[in-house]
């Protein structure tokens, strides 16, 4: 049969191809894809090649030295005979930078990322959003030039008016919010509706003026603060925050993207407001996206070299009291970049590889805090794509 | 349950359901331009997506140079019946076929196939109009140019040849070098039809050319099927059925995977032999 | 809660989301605006004869004859300051010992104080360094160092428990009695006359190499440095990056192997800066020795990696962004699966590619830690493009640093600092710029 219609068509096989050049054709499509595989693969390689080089830079350290020192002791004299290498006061540092730069980025990030999504029309989105993009852009040393040069003097010479200045601006919207809601809410009870708003503007005057008066104490005392040194843990996490703004407000924002509009107008439909279908109903279904924009912002900031090497003082100290963010700090990437300089003329040394110990902790607190986003990530996804 | 070199078609459907049916070609069919011999042919040919049996079991000879119509409600399998002639479904990875379909005589999904000299000879014409954004120049050349033709004059009459072919030169003869996303997009598809015209297939598939263009875009479309005939086997998937009424000479009706029935336009719908085929085509179901 | 506090509350919600972007795009300003103010001033500036000066005596630029001329009109008043420290030192040769003491040590720090304003004076010995050769080049800085000619700073510390305060004591009230009094008031009053300020544009500053570490001249080797350590890192990162987003678009089947490849390329994006410049020193210069020791190599290469994941990431979102129908007509054409990619879907993707890659050209252009161990150096010229394999350059980012924190004139030279930030931002910012208008483009493009 097939043979009779070969023969009537005249024309058979012209897309058949003989059983050596399909041989042909497999091994090299088999390499072609080989060697893209490879080329693929050269990232995980170079992950591998990372976490390797390192490590095997590092584990000397450990070798002379032993785990103790490092951890617990904040004696930093490296350059010593014989060297001191206590990181306790370096890592401390790098934590309250980090600390403090979270506190700052993360509040506002997530109120942006909000607005981005859901209450700034498209037409403003459309500018607001190369606001962000231009401030992840501009280079670490440039912001931390701006932090040595112009702001850290600025702290010095006006530090106390500037502390009231925010304070002021920050707290009095949210002192004078938190005394109408809780006026509102001790008056709930009351039935009768005229006495109940007479009472509940009463209360309302009352606790006003608590508030100014708690904000005119605190105002005078932050103006009174003297700043020793502009370079302090204060400024680093001011600027770090800008910094890790642009992260923490895309990665939410995409986030609060992917909770579709369904949720959002069952919410409206119950009669809540937009504050509240927002708060109640969104933030928690993208809850998980949300934490993995913050754990990625953190990790902006806790890698963060130019900044805070340029502006936190360098000086390796555990602050006292512990809290107070006017003193000058040491950061572990700060202290990797400005002591190799000394150190890479000593390889051997564990001056050397005391600094490939610190890099061996960023790199695995980084890897780990990754997998850990990566994972809320893949599960938010699940959740939301009902699995 | 075998077509046979006289024309003689065959549809089966899952034999649990229904029997089996023959339908036989009128004999004067066959001699229209240059006499009908099968130019594809499926024996037992099904397509599966996974484990989903899309295609059942499909027996049938497309005719050379015949326009073939293929009709159906949504998910019929008739895009995917289409979609594998030139293997196209090989994009999706779940995708395996049963069955053997030749074409000319040798099986499409063959050891010894190779899709992109296969795809040389089908061309196929999608749904939506899918230039590639470069000139409308180098969209038609595109093809030639593949297969390894460089010389620009020659090119530049294989563009001219493919236009005038597709009905299109007049209006884009000035303007060559223009980016074909520009054109109109009755143009467009037009374009895509010159375009496939331009590798010299043997059969043109077309999957639902105009279901998204307007009425004077479709009646072009139409019209150029007409000016093809004949040159070309022609299969083209439609909702349409005042379509495949008005272009083709032959018409297959699937559901659900099936075919139903296959038989020349004209009797499938005035005289449809299945209930199915007649319920579809008065418009009970869609 | 009633009606009315919860519309309150949903007001200032809305108002806290509007609040944090103003703070944003304040922040923004509050950081650029400064920079591009004193950044421009390292060229656009009033500057002094001096600086014309060292521009004739250094690179060889000016008008000799009219340079001639202005330095003969503003030697008529400096020679009358000459004349008046001469007709003092005569004085206080005469002196009786005692008194001779005290003033010599106070006309000393006087001296030094005009040599810093108006350059080298008669009697001094040849300057060692550059910066010794010349005077004031910029108008403001004359001003300021006028301000420490006329007066001496002095610290009050009579407070113990405050910090010590900085007070001025006027110079010609010191030398009450001497002939050298008239000097102060004839200095202040002809200031202009003996360092002739003019407007001043000063492109140098961009295309010059420095003089005397940046004391004077311009930041071409930074420029050039940077650009060469970006590009080099693009060389590398650009084709690696896009053939791996053709592979796990395009190839890549889906399965644990491919998701650790992925989960590697974010584990590779998180890695702070400061370990790719640990890893490149350990690994490109100390085990593979790429180069002796740091080199514009080595630099680039580690550039690299840490641009690749992104690079990837917006290659990756190129492709997937391209039409499939795209793919479907090559395919139908008879087209081979990579003649598909090369001919039709590499080229619509191309735009996108472009714009990831361009902000990682400016990522890489920025970015200061990964250099520091691998390829900067702070003092040298301009290398040759044959140097790159061995040599190490300055660059922007680095240089930054070090002028605003490590060099021994920080303070002086904050003009220069800010005009080399200006650069390196200007530079980043152009990039992002076009990569944004350029993605504007596309989607509008795309919508037809």
């Amino acid at each position: 049969m097939n043979e009779e219609v070969r023969k009537e068509s005249g024309r058979s096989g012209a897309f058949i191809i003989s059983a050596r050049k399909r041989k042909f054709q497999k091994i090299a499509k088999t390499a072609g894809e080989s060697m893209l595989l490879l080329i693929a693969s050269f990232v995980a390689i170079v992950v591998l090649f990372i976490f390797y080089f390192v490590a095997v830079d590092a584990i000397p350290y450990f070798q002379l030295r032993g785990f103790s020192e490092f951890f617990t002791s904040s004696n930093w004299y490296p350059a010593g005979e014989p060297g001191e290498f206590g990181a306790l006061a370096i890592i401390y540092g790098s934590g309250m930078v980090t600390l403090g730069s979270t506190l700052l980025s993360v509040p506002m990030g997530i109120a942006a990322a909000i607005c981005l999504s859901d209450i700034l029309p498209f037409s403003v989105r459309q500018y607001a959003k190369p606001i962000i993009e231009m401030l992840a852009a501009i280079p670490s040393v440039a912001f931390g030039f701006f932090a040595l040069v112009i702001f850290a003097p600025l702290l010095q010479t006006h530090g106390g008016p500037i502390l009231m200045w925010v304070w002021w601006v920050l707290a009095a919207p949210f002192l004078l919010l938190a005394a109408i809601v809780i006026a509102d809410l001790i008056t709930a009870k009351i039935q009768d509706q005229n006495s109940r708003e007479r009472m509940s503007k009463v209360l309302l005057a009352v606790f006003s003026v608590g508030a100014l008066g708690f904000l005119y104490w605190v105002g005078s005392v932050l103006q009174g603060i003297e700043i020793l040194t502009g370079t302090n843990a204060l400024n680093v996490s001011i600027i770090l925050s800008f910094m890790s703004l642009p992260t923490i407000v895309s990665v939410s924002e995409d986030a609060l993207q992917a909770v579709g509009r369904d949720l959002r107008e069952g919410s409206y439909a119950l009669g809540a407001t937009r504050a509240e279908t927002i708060v109640k109903t969104i933030l928690p279904a993208a809850s998980s996206g949300i934490i993995a924009a913050v754990i990625l912002g953190v990790m902006r900031a806790l890698g963060e070299t130019m900044v805070v090497w340029m502006a936190s003082g360098n000086s390796s100290h555990i602050p006292d009291p512990w809290f107070n963010y006017l003193e000058a700090v040491r950061t572990l990437t700060a202290t990797i970049a400005g002591d190799m300089g000394e150190a890479d003329q000593v390889t051997g040394s564990a001056r050397y590889h005391v600094l490939f110990a610190m890099g061996l902790l960023l790199l695995v607190i980084s890897f780990f805090s990754n997998l850990v986003s990566e994972r809320i990530v893949v599960r938010q996804r699940k959740i939301l794509s009902g699995q | 349950m075998q077509m046979t070199a006289d024309g003689r078609i065959t549809s089966q459907k899952d034999t649990a359901k229904t029997a089996s049916r023959d339908i036989y070609l009128p004999s004067e069919r066959k001699t229209i331009a240059g006499g009908g011999t099968p130019h594809v042919v499926a024996k037992d040919f099904s397509i599966y997506y996974g484990e989903f049996e899309a295609v059942k079991k499909v027996n049938a000879d497309v005719l050379s140079k015949y326009v073939t119509a293929i009709i159906g409600p949504s998910g019929c399998g008739k895009s995917t019946y289409l979609r594998a002639i030139n293997r196209m479904n090989d994009l999706i990875p779940s995708c395996h076929t049963t069955g053997a379909l030749l074409f000319d005589g040798e099986d499409i999904y063959g050891k010894f196939t190779d899709e992109v000299l296969l795809r040389k000879k089908i061309g196929m014409v999608f749904q939506k109009p899918n230039p590639f954004p470069k000139s409308i120049f180098d969209n038609i050349a595109y093809g030639p140019r593949l297969h390894g033709m460089n010389d620009r004059k020659q090119l530049a009459e294989i563009v001219e040849r493919s236009l005038r072919k597709a009905a299109l030169w007049d209006e884009v003869s000035d303007r060559l070098d223009k980016n074909a996303l520009g054109l109109s997009g009755g143009q467009q598809q037009r374009l895509c039809v010159a375009r496939t015209l331009a590798v010299e297939p043997e059969i043109l598939l077309l999957d639902e050319p105009t279901s998204a263009l307007d009425p004077k875009a479709t009646a072009k479309i139409e019209d150029l099927i007409q000016e093809l005939r004949g040159s070309y086997t022609i299969m083209i998937v439609t909702h349409n059925m005042q379509q495949a009424s008005r272009v083709s000479d032959y018409t297959m009706f699937f559901y659900e995977g099936v075919l139903v029935e296959y038989a020349p336009t004209a009797q499938l719908f005035t005289n449809p032999k299945d209930r199915m085929t007649e319920d579809y085509i008065t418009g009970r179901f869609s | 809660m009633n009606v009315g506090t919860r519309k309150i509350l949903n007001r200032s919600f809305t108002a806290v989301g509007i609040g944090s972007i103003v703070v944003m795009g304040i922040a923004l300003l509050i950081v650029i605006v400064p920079i591009i103010y004193n950044g421009v001033g390292a060229v656009f500036f009033t500057g002094t004869i001096e600086h014309r000066n060292m521009l004739y005596n250094e690179f060889g630029e000016g008008d000799e004859a009219e340079l001639a001329k202005q330095n003969a009109a503003a030697g008529v008043y400096r020679k009358e300051v000459y004349a008046m420290l001469a007709g003092f030192e005569a004085e206080l040769e005469a002196m009786e010992s005692e008194r001779q003491q005290e003033f010599r040590s106070k006309y000393g720090s006087v001296r030094n104080a005009l040599t810093a304003l108006m350059g080298p004076l008669p009697g001094d010995t040849g300057a060692m360094l550059t910066r010794f050769k010349y005077g004031q080049t910029r108008w403001e800085k004359a001003e300021e160092k006028l301000h420490e000619f006329l007066y001496e700073a002095k610290w009050d510390y009579s407070d113990p428990d405050a910090m010590a305060k900085e007070y001025y004591v006027s110079r010609a009230a010191e030398f009450e009695g001497t002939s050298l009094v008239k000097i102060f008031p004839y200095v202040e009053k002809h200031l202009e006359e003996i360092m002739r300020p003019e407007f001043t544009i000063y492109l140098g500053f961009l295309t010059d190499s420095s003089v005397d570490s940046h004391i004077f001249g311009g930041i071409w080797p930074e420029i050039q440095g940077t650009f060469f350590l970006a590009i080099g890192a693009m060389l590398f990162a650009f084709p690696l990056g896009v053939i791996a987003a053709v592979y796990f678009t395009e190839y890549a089947r889906e399965g644990l192997f491919t998701s650790m490849l992925r989960s590697a390329n974010s584990t590779l994006a998180g890695v702070p800066s400061i370990v790719f410049g640990l890893f490149g020193l350990a690994f490109f210069i100390n085990t593979l020795g790429v180069s002796e020791s740091k080199s514009v190599l080595a630099g680039s290469l580690t550039l690299a990696i840490m641009i690749l994941p992104t690079i990837i990431r917006a290659a990756e979102e190129a492709i997937l962004s391209v039409p499939r129908t795209y793919k479907e007509a090559s395919l139908s054409l008879g087209s081979t699966k990579w003649n598909t990619i090369m001919t039709v879907i590499l080229p619509a993707a191309l735009p996108g590619i472009i714009t990831g890659g361009v902000i990682s050209l400016g990522r890489a252009a920025g970015e200061t830690a990964p250099i520091i161990f691998t390829a900067a150096v702070s003092v040298g010229s301009a290398i040759g493009l044959a140097d790159v394999f061995s040599s190490p350059t300055p660059a922007l980012s680095w240089n930054i640093y070090n002028l605003a924190s490590e060099h021994e004139a920080a303070a002086e030279i904050r003009h220069v600092q800010y005009g080399m930030v200006l650069a390196l931002v200007g530079i980043v910012l152009l990039l992002n710029l076009s990569a944004i208008l350029l993605r504007a483009r596309i989607s509008k493009k795309l919508k037809g």
